[in-house]
């Protein structure tokens, strides 16, 4: 655990004396912060459903810009191979910048409830919904920020890493869609594969643990093969 | 070979290679090698680019694992127990790899703290190689601002800051001007005796100059393991066996 405390030091410092961790705050926080204005003063209405859709949108496309260079800026730079020769385990190093990845994306959100904050100073929005929402939002950037780890662990190349890693999420995306070709059950495992069918229901108020286990098994299974791409040398 | 490369008496052998092979597809990048080295001696592993030297210290580091063979660090298995035989090895990889945004303490002491000191203990060891690999005037720069001479003596610096028994060089003088070079093998020398140091090169001077033995590799193998001492014209040897 040492060890760990040790990476997830060096990779908290990395991130966010990154350029890159205070531009995607900006782009998060003026495409949020306009949407919430707007939506608030043309509706009247004291729910963020609108919001949490928008910012699933930007996740999935601003976190592999987060986590690009995690593996990718390593083998680049050849530290990897200083890492690895170390008495480390493979694990602790993809975990450390696992939660580092995650420490911003849960940062972008904690500073979003700020809107939540706003509504319930000035009406009584309906909170289920609200938890929700934020509970599929950290679970869907872990599973984005674990994509993005094993896509970056596999390329020296940051902009490749990013591009799989966005590939990924829209494709995950858009699962569902391929249900209409395919012949059961694989048209049930096409829209159980998709990451909107699992957020809607948070978003709704409704907390299936089937839904957080499908962020959580798909979240294991990336960080399981970046592992196994970094041991494979 | 003018010495045998049957298993050492475990007194003095502190790392041991046993018949290392590694493979990548049809490409043998190290075949059968073995030899031994003993404690607080300098052994140079001489050969042309592309001889396996680099290939073999990164097995020993633990980075490689062998297509064949066993590889043993203070008596750990480089595989099977590699978290034990990384802890008394110090690696300088020929490429410097450092991380240029952090500054030269900051990272000596991340290093140190990442192979195992304490965190009251890493302090004075970041002190001590500082001091050490002269790096006092340059200790609160950023990394990414030094000279290719100051990066290398944060190179060795990071490889020693944990103490360890073993400092493993890979081509240590690439790169540098003469009197870095000067200070490097220095320093290697100051080294010899208080730690085993192994260190690859293609430059036969280096090797004459820094290494108690000398293996000679070509071609992923091993054609000679002989003490400097033993060897007055390095350059004849090389080129009758190369």
């Amino acid at each position: 655990m040492s060890a760990l405390a040790v990476l997830l030091h060096k990779e908290l410092h990395a991130t966010f004396t990154s350029a890159v961790a205070y531009a995607v705050a900006a782009v998060f926080f003026l495409v949020t912060g306009y949407t919430f204005s707007l939506t608030l003063f043309f509706t009247k209405v004291a729910n963020l459903t609108y919001i949490f859709h928008q910012m699933y949108v930007l996740l999935i496309l601003l976190v592999p810009i987060i986590t690009m260079r995690a593996f990718a800026e390593e083998r680049k730079a050849d530290t990897l191979e200083l890492l690895l020769t170390s008495p480390v385990r493979e694990v602790w190093i993809v975990v450390a910048k696992f939660l580092a990845a995650l420490t911003l994306v849960a940062g972008l959100l904690a500073g979003s409830s700020a809107y939540a904050v706003i509504l319930g100073l000035y009406g009584e929005p309906d909170w289920a919904p609200i938890y929700g929402g934020y509970l599929a939002l950290l679970l869907l950037g872990g599973l984005l920020v674990a994509i993005g780890i094993f896509t970056s662990s596999l390329t020296e190349n940051q902009v490749v890493a990013a591009t799989c890693a966005l590939g990924l999420g829209l494709m995950l995306w858009f699962a569902d869609a391929a249900s209409y070709m395919l012949p059961a059950p694989l048209d049930v495992v096409a829209i159980n594969l998709s990451l909107i069918g699992h957020f809607t229901t948070f978003v709704g108020g409704s907390m299936f643990l089937s839904d957080a286990g499908y962020y959580l098994t798909l979240s294991l299974l990336a960080l399981f093969l970046a592992t196994r791409v970094v041991m494979d040398r | 070979m003018n010495e045998s490369l049957s298993p050492s008496d475990p007194t003095t052998a502190i790392v041991s290679i046993e018949r290392v092979s590694k493979r990548y597809g049809r490409v043998a990048a190290v075949s059968d090698v073995s030899l031994e080295v003993r404690r607080g001696e300098v052994l140079g592993l001489l050969g042309p680019n592309g001889s396996g030297k680099t290939t073999l210290l990164r097995m020993l580091t633990g980075y490689l694992a062998p297509t064949a063979g066993r590889l043993t660090v203070a008596g750990f298995d480089t595989e099977r127990e590699a978290m034990q035989a990384r802890r008394h090895i110090g690696y300088v990889p020929e490429s410097l790899p450092l991380y240029g945004h952090m500054r030269v303490r900051e990272f000596l002491s991340f290093i140190a703290r990442l192979r195992g000191l304490s965190r009251r203990a890493a302090p004075a060891a970041v002190d001590e190689v500082i001091e050490r690999v002269r790096l006092g005037d340059m200790a609160a720069a950023p990394i990414r601002t030094l000279s290719r001479g100051y990066r290398q003596r944060v190179a060795i610096g990071q490889g020693l800051v944990h103490r360890p028994d073993i400092l493993v060089l890979d081509e240590p003088t690439n790169g540098l001007d003469p009197r870095q070079i000067i200070e490097t093998r220095a320093l290697i020398r100051g080294l010899a005796g208080e730690r085993t140091i192994i260190m690859s090169s293609h430059i036969l001077g280096e090797v004459e100059k820094t290494a108690d033995r000398v293996a000679i590799l070509l071609r992923g193998r091993l054609l000679d393991l002989r003490a400097m001492a033993d060897t007055p014209d390095l350059e004849a040897l090389f080129l009758s066996l190369t």
